[in-house]
């Protein structure tokens, strides 16, 4: 496949201005089981070419999986023809930001144990222990558990020079825990809902969650808030876990600060941004205490790799520093398009070989304060303590949001008291980070893996993550239904 | 329109058994089904009125399930036209249904039965970039200055075929065309949307103009306040939450397992009697397969008749449970999530148009559509999302002016329980998370709204 990528850039190169070819390779496996029985496994392999050019200051893009050298030639000089389409409805010719060429680069993800060598029935064994667990637990409905491995094999051959190689291989594992009565359906999960712990590793990452181990805690939690109190209507302190801020950073701050957002260019399907260009170094998007970061090398982090698909480094840069907006998500041809010297900071990605790289979040961290969660709650007194994502929802602008969460326990004299369930709560972006008083530090910072993020048209779903300790938040409304 | 496939691009019933026998022919006495599926997909999109990403794709996926004595079973999936490579998925899909566990319950693979047709489009089939690149220009062009118009154009073919051991053999060739749009002005935004199975089903002067005048009808909006407020609901709007009806209550495993509103439901008078919804993929207006991914002819499913839950969805595994057979909803082997009803339809009502909706309304808002919608309770079918691209504020039958837009918290079912009016037209409309479903406009008595943001 690598001869017909460069059999591929030789002819679009030779067509277009500019030309981009990856040729990749990505491998899947899904397990899923529900109480003692199999509800799935599937392996999948796809490979092809994607070949993006830019002829008359305009993208063009061609991806074909017949691998062989006519079916190759033919997806350049398509990409090229849709390229003269495309400047056919055009107000200015696209520019893109100089990037270090990247030649002969390579990357690849840090592991013990690749997933794709562990036996099926190890697996299967491993969920069906841990299903059982959470079986034993009376009024339990049942228990799904799960376990995922992607490998992503991928090279970049770009006009300018460019010649990545990176295989990229991630992981995944929870357990799902479901009790239905009366009217109820409750859930609870570990490590976290949405299939559990994903992150860039191995085996040994799954094996590490101790599924069966931890289980029944989360099944017995689940049967009890089918008979908790409904968290009340309310406005007050709020404190949420990190697997919750990770969904807060991933929906208010990582889209936000995406820079085609903010640009206009998603304005037609999952919407824009409440920013604008000139919002940096001006805007205060919170409290002083908030600081957000943008991490494509953070370890074992689901959206960690060497280059991204424009052949620009993975790095780390501030989004928010001290409160106050700093910078975006950028692309070459979004950060020229601010004509002020931004350069790329690595965030194109595309979901396979058959779709073109978008602006996509890589890491978003929320950067940790001080002190433990106990401390923390000690310090809040009395308020609401949500763990663990069930809903989510925002405005076409990033501005509006809403959140529901699998479980509440109240704050009273600084300890976890009373459980409530469906908790939900809502605010306004700015507003909502500006009433942080409180992140706790990096002995409660972690990194959580959200491997379901859809973007563009036609749909691409990424693979990102979020870092984050439980935070205090004023003044929130809690409790709408 | 033409009933067979014409285009030289396309594999056609042969190319797609070609690829399946490959699969098959390694069965022995082993049960093997295998689902082809072929796509050429363009999509043209463009922001700020130009073309800002325009892609071409195509694919060819072979899936094959093995599935062993006692219902043990595998699936293999690969991309590629190479038959040595889908033998190789079939072995491998043998290997993994090796070491499952046995299901006794597996209902078997779907055995021969004859499926329907539906019409393709030559014309959608062969569309050129110049072609979408005219039909955005043609929209960009009803943009008037001060506007911005962003969207989306796909035309393309799939083809799927699905072969059994058990005898089924299914294939069909579908083509599709769908064009969206928001037209952004300095206050205001303004939406719509036509698609079909024919570019001929789309005119992209018209989706321009019908989006320009929703952004200039909401310039300047202002805020309101949330609460209970009467509503009318135009087609996309409806769509939301049908699709979302559908996701959490018209599939049988959801059902069966006892998670859906509908779960010892069936019977019940639980929506208002002028709402009949029903499932139907080869329906007029609509841009299903035939058949479904085990190879089952799709039927025409009554979701609710005058108000009345009357029935969910099946594939071959929740059929059997449920002793009803096979609605032909199946998802692609393995499903996890069970039988979707991917293709609601609610039934036109005697309401006239959107306009004769907004005439009978002595307070209310109308709302353009939905964004980013999504389940609080699933039992209870309540769903939070925001309303986008054009909200407006009735009085006395008369638009008199664009509303920010306002976040809705609000069960479904409560919602549709009563309906003071149901429009005689339809709209096709696609949701962020799901597919397309066709519905009327609705008028609500109520609708819940809890909060509001910054803008319209």
């Amino acid at each position: 496949m690598e001869e017909l990528a460069a059999l591929a850039l030789d002819e679009a190169a030779g067509l277009a201005d500019y030309a981009d070819v990856r040729a990749v390779t990505e491998e899947t496996e899904s397990v899923s089981v529900q109480d003692q029985r199999l509800d799935g496994v599937e392996r999948a392999t796809t490979r092809g070419i994607g070949i993006r050019v830019l002829a008359g200051g305009s993208w063009g893009f061609a991806a074909t999986a017949r691998l062989e050298r006519a079916a190759v030639l033919e997806a350049a000089h398509r990409a090229h023809a849709v390229a003269l389409a495309s400047a056919q409805v055009q107000r200015r010719p696209v520019r893109l930001t100089p990037v270090p060429v990247a030649r002969g680069a390579t990357y690849s993800t840090p592991l013990r144990v690749d997933p794709f060598t562990v036996p099926l029935d190890e697996k299967l064994a491993l969920l069906f222990a841990a299903t059982a667990a959470a079986g034993a637990v009376d009024g339990l409905s049942f228990a799904r558990g799960s376990t995922d491995a992607w490998r992503t094999t991928k090279r970049f051959l770009s006009s300018e020079g460019a010649d990545v190689a990176q295989t990229v291989v991630q992981v995944a594992g929870g357990v799902e825990c479901v009790a239905i009565a009366d009217g109820q359906l409750q859930t609870r999960s570990f490590p976290n809902s949405f299939r559990g712990y994903c992150g860039t590793g191995g085996w040994e990452d799954v094996l590490a969650l101790d599924l069966a181990g931890r289980a029944p805690g989360y099944a017995e939690e689940c049967v009890a808030l089918l008979t908790a109190p409904d968290l009340p209507a309310q406005t007050g302190t709020l404190v949420l876990d990190g697997n919750q801020l990770a969904l807060q950073v991933h929906e208010s701050v990582g889209h936000a600060t995406e820079l085609d957002r903010v640009l206009g260019y998603e304005a037609a399907y999952a919407g824009t941004s409440f920013l604008e260009p000139g919002d940096r170094g001006r805007l205060r998007y919170g409290s002083p205490l908030v600081n957000l970061t943008l991490d494509s090398t953070t370890p074992k982090a689901l959206g960690t790799y060497g280059w991204d698909d424009e052949g620009v480094p993975a790095g780390r840069h501030v989004l928010v520093a001290d409160g106050v907006l700093q910078g975006f998500l950028t692309s070459r041809e979004t950060a020229a398009e601010l004509d002020d010297g931004t350069v790329s900071n690595g965030t194109m990605r595309a979901d396979s070989w058959a779709a073109i790289p978008l602006i996509r979040m890589t890491n978003i961290h929320l950067e940790p304060g001080e002190g433990s969660l106990e401390e923390l709650l000690e310090d809040t007194g009395d308020g609401v303590f949500l763990s663990t994502n069930r809903s989510w929802s925002i405005d076409d602008k990033r501005v509006n949001f809403a959140f529901g969460c699998e479980v509440a326990y109240e704050i009273r004299a600084g300890k976890l008291g009373r459980r409530y369930r469906n908790p939900t709560y809502q605010g306004r972006t700015t507003a909502f980070w500006g009433s942080c008083d409180a992140v706790a530090g990096p002995q409660a910072w972690q990194v959580y893996g959200t491997p379901n993020c859809g973007k563009g048209q036609p749909g691409q779903v990424a693979r990102v993550a979020h870092g984050a300790a439980p935070a205090r938040f004023r003044d929130v409304v809690m409790g709408h239904r | 329109m033409t009933t067979s496939p014409t285009s030289d691009a396309v594999l056609g019933p042969r190319g797609l058994a070609r690829l399946a026998d490959a699969a098959l022919a390694l069965a022995g006495s082993d049960e093997v089904e295998v689902v082809v599926s072929r796509s050429a997909q363009a999509v043209t999109r463009f922001a700020h009125s130009q073309i800002h990403q325009n892609v071409w794709t195509e694919q060819v996926e072979v899936r094959v399930r093995v599935v062993l004595p006692g219902g043990r079973s595998g699936v293999a999936a690969v991309t590629t036209d190479d038959p040595a490579r889908v033998a190789a998925a079939a072995a491998a899909a043998r290997a993994i249904a090796a070491v499952a566990p046995e299901d006794p319950d597996f209902p078997g693979l779907a055995p021969a039965a004859p499926v329907g047709t539906v019409p393709v489009d030559e014309a959608t089939v062969g569309a050129s970039p110049a072609d979408r690149a005219g039909a955005v220009a043609a929209l960009v062009a009803q943009v008037p200055s001060g506007y911005e118009a962003a969207g989306a154009y796909e035309t393309g073919a799939a083809e799927l075929g699905v072969f059994t051991t058990a005898g089924q053999s299914a294939t069909a060739l579908l083509s599709r065309a769908a064009l969206t749009t928001v037209v952004t002005g300095a206050t205001s935004s303004g939406y719509a949307e036509a698609g079909g199975r024919a570019v001929a089903d789309v005119d992209p002067a018209a989706v321009g103009r019908r989006a320009a005048h929703k952004a200039r009808l909401g310039a300047d909006p202002v805020e309101v306040d949330p609460g209970t407020w009467a509503v009318v609901l135009e087609p996309a709007a409806t769509a939301t939450l049908v699709q979302f009806l559908s996701y959490l209550g018209f599939g049988g495993r959801a059902w069966l397992e006892g998670r859906a509103f509908t779960s010892g439901r069936l019977g019940e008078a639980a929506l208002d009697p002028a709402l009949t919804i029903v499932d139907d993929a080869t329906a007029p207006g609509t841009v299903g397969y035939p058949f479904d991914a085990e190879g089952t002819p799709a039927q025409r499913v009554e979701l609710v008749r005058d108000g009345v839950l009357r029935g969910v969805v099946h594939d071959r595994a929740t059929g059997a449970r449920a002793g009803t057979g096979s609605t032909g909803h199946g998802l692609p082997a393995p499903n996890t999530f069970g039988p979707v009803a991917a293709n609601p339809l609610v039934a036109p009502g005697d309401g006239g148009s959107v306009q004769d909706l907004v005439d009978g309304c002595e307070r209310g808002l109308l709302v353009t559509r939905f964004h980013y919608t999504n389940v609080v309770q699933p039992l209870e079918t309540v769903l939070t999302g925001m309303t986008r691209d054009g909200t407006f504020l009735v009085e006395d039958g008369r638009v008199v002016g664009a509303v920010r837009n306002l976040r809705f918290t609000q069960s479904v079912l409560a919602a549709l329980a009563r309906v003071e009016a149901v429009s005689a037209e339809t709209g096709y409309a696609s949701e962020l998370f799901f597919g397309g479903a066709r519905c009327p406009a609705l008028r609500l008595p109520a609708f819940a709204f809890t909060s509001t943001t910054t803008f319209g």
